[in-house]
């Protein structure tokens, strides 16, 4: 393995790995971040306080591999392992990737070719393409809009997709940082007081408080893992997180929330629907679409198909031909 | 016995360079106040003569100048684009540094809808200039990182104004309970998310007294009706005077190019609550500054509730003081002399 870094710079690129009980996946993720083509990396594992033996694998990937390091913490959460990590990055250039989901081997050095041809660009991401639990394909991705992004379309949107698919320049994230009155040890770049929208919330904040512009790279070059079941119950949590970021943070510019929220909260109110879709909770469905459209008509207007389709899986969800459409739309590819 | 050994004087009896500070916005505020700054320092006065203009907008572009310098603290948007090219194209030989006032991160950030359209007009207009002053290394970093100005024609020079009388205060005695903000009634300074945080405040002996006027005071009124313990005073005179009245400083701003205000608290021995963006992260220093997210409401009512007496004390107070003049007073003399001016008399 080659080692290119100079033991007093860091190296190109850190790659943050949040874990929480992932001994099912962790191994295959790390295997996909070590097989980078892009070598000069350091890949850090933040154990958030699991209690399976998934740091015991990321030791034994470690001895074997020392551009992997592993940092511990008692559990805070997503946010929470994710600025641990970033305090223990050297990287110029930082990537998140959950601990169950893969990056495609060029994902890195495309990333950091981005972030380098660009001085403007303080965010990389890319697409994404879905798969089970099992690590099967899915016939689903994540081909979010990639350039023009402003942060109304990051507050409607979200293009960045999803947690592993981000690649940050060390200054945006720095743009970010603050120190809470109660907090000790390190900064905070990810709020740690949100358990979901954590992500978004990030985002958003970088949109509205930087002016690193956030862009993306042709390619899906993460494969992101979704996981059945539990999901409609975590429905209300996540509407609940997702409104809890929009009053944190109308504070800040109280004319663009007025002005942007009813559309972003029927995008909101879309994408839980379908999420209600693909857990088969017939009745949940309809009733985020109802409260969608009455909400705003932008989602209809700007992404007609997608909305209508949206809409007709949750009329059709619960009748048995609706189930087979569904299943085929969903079929492992 | 000079105080500026450091950098080249006229030699004795030769003519001292004229310069020249044109400036659009008079209105009173820290541009203001740091042009006076320049123009009555007798130590810059011994290297050069400096005097202030100010011009009206539309006259930019059809100005004849008498000067060896022209330093420009005038706005640039796309509409006096036009009138900076003229003021540039009818003085071919002249040196002409433009002062940034106005621009930094945070402004783009809530501001510009198209931010390439933006710093192409920033970059056109900035070419037009033998030098660009930032006021702050915050908004410096930010000028060169984005390629708005290319790093050999960029000087990061802070603003500083007279600081004697806020050095010589007395400092506040114990927690602090009395909460100064200093600033134009404009959405830049963020007193609207302030009011939110400290309305939920339970503390019933705590004040929060608001100085300074602006298009926003209705709004702002508004939204601390029912609160009794929130005091709008307008523009004041003496900012010195209503310092004193106050334990604590907040600027809440969500965009600040330098914020001589918060320099002025420091100096004050009061300690500052300050939003970490720009041009007031260059006041970081110890235990009495104090960084919060903009826009962030719970985590600014967090940092009133922890403010302590963490203010500067007597020497580290005057040491700020003479250090911030001194620094200011040499940036501004190197970059003089660095432009190599030969008066014609």
């Amino acid at each position: 393995m080659s080692r290119t870094a100079p033991a007093a710079s860091g190296p190109t690129a850190s790659i943050v790995v949040p874990c929480y009980n992932a001994r099912a996946t962790l191994a295959e993720t790390l295997d996909s971040l070590t097989r980078q083509s892009l070598a000069d990396l350091e890949i850090i594992v933040v154990d958030d306080g699991a209690t399976d033996d998934s740091v015991e694998i990321a030791g034994a990937m470690a001895a074997r591999d020392p551009r992997i390091r592993l940092v511990r913490q008692a559990n805070r959460g997503l946010a929470g392992a994710r600025n641990s990590g970033i305090h223990a990055a050297r990287g110029r250039y930082i990537g998140f990737c959950d601990a169950d989901d893969l990056w495609a081997p060029g994902k890195l050095a495309a990333h950091v070719a981005h972030l380098e041809a660009d001085p403007l660009v303080g965010l990389s991401f890319s697409g994404s393409v879905l798969m089970d639990a099992s690590g099967r394909l899915l016939r689903r991705s994540q081909q979010p809009r990639l350039s023009g992004i402003s942060a109304a379309h990051v507050f409607k949107r979200n293009p960045v997709g999803n947690g592993s698919a981000a690649v940050m320049r060390r200054a945006a994230l720095e743009a970010l940082a603050w120190r809470p009155a109660q907090e000790r040890e390190r900064d905070w770049i990810f709020d740690e007081t949100f358990r979901q929208s954590e992500d978004i919330e990030c985002w958003l904040r970088l949109a509205l408080t930087t002016d690193w512009q956030i862009e993306g790279i042709p390619g899906l070059l993460t494969r992101y893992r979704i996981t059945p079941g539990g999901l409609s119950a975590a429905t209300g949590r996540q509407y609940a997180s997702w409104q809890r970021m929009v009053e944190k943070l109308t504070p800040l510019d109280p004319a663009f929330f007025a002005r942007h929220l009813p559309a972003a909260r029927a995008y909101q109110l879309r994408y839980l629907a379908r999420r209600a879709v693909s857990d088969q909770q017939g009745p949940e469905s309809r009733r985020l679409m109802r409260s969608a459209l009455a909400t705003s008509l932008r989602p209809l207007a700007e992404e007609p198909l997608k909305t209508l389709t949206t809409g007709a899986a949750a009329l059709l969800i619960d009748h048995p031909l609706g189930q087979r459409l569904h299943r085929a739309a969903t079929r492992p590819a | 016995m000079s105080i500026l050994p450091s950098f080249p004087m006229p030699a004795p009896g030769s003519p001292r360079p004229r310069i020249l500070h044109l400036v659009d916005d008079t209105t009173p505020g820290g541009v203001m106040r740091m042009l006076e700054f320049l123009a009555t320092d007798p130590a810059l006065a011994r290297q050069a003569g400096h005097m202030i203009m100010p011009v009206p907008r539309g006259r930019v572009g059809r100005l004849s100048l008498q000067a060896d310098l022209v330093v420009s603290h005038l706005s640039v948007n796309w509409r006096a684009l036009p009138r900076l090219i003229a003021l540039r194209a009818r003085h071919p030989g002249l040196k002409i540094v433009h002062v940034e006032h106005s621009y930094t991160e945070g402004f783009t950030a809530l501001n510009v809808p198209s931010r390439a359209r933006f710093h192409t007009l920033l970059r056109t207009a900035y070419a037009l200039f033998d030098r660009v002053v930032a006021v702050s290394e915050g908004q410096g970093t930010w000028l060169r990182d984005r390629g708005l100005v290319p790093g050999a024609r960029l000087t990061v020079i802070r603003s500083v104004v007279d600081l004697t009388r806020f050095a010589a205060l007395p400092g506040p005695q114990g927690r602090p309970r009395v909460l100064g903000a200093f600033g134009r009634l404009d959405r830049q300074k963020g007193f609207d998310t302030m009011i939110t945080a400290f309305r939920t405040l339970p503390d019933p002996g705590a004040e929060l007294h608001i100085f300074g006027e602006g298009s926003e005071r209705a709004a702002l009124e508004a939204l601390a009706a029912e609160d009794l313990r929130v005091t709008f005073h307008g523009h004041v005179e003496d900012p010195v005077a209503a310092m004193a009245g106050v334990d604590a400083v907040l600027m809440p701003s969500r965009w600040e190019a330098y914020g001589i205000a918060a320099l002025e608290a420091r100096v004050a021995g009061r300690p500052l609550i300050a939003t970490g963006i720009d041009g007031l992260r260059d006041h970081a220093g110890g235990a009495e500054v104090r960084f919060v997210p903009p826009g962030a409401v719970a985590a600014l009512r967090e940092a009133i509730e922890a403010l302590g007496p963490t203010g500067l004390g007597p020497e580290a107070r005057r040491k700020l003081a003479v250090g911030a003049v001194a620094e200011t007073r040499e940036g501004w003399a190197a970059l003089i002399a660095s432009l190599e001016l030969r008066p014609v008399g």
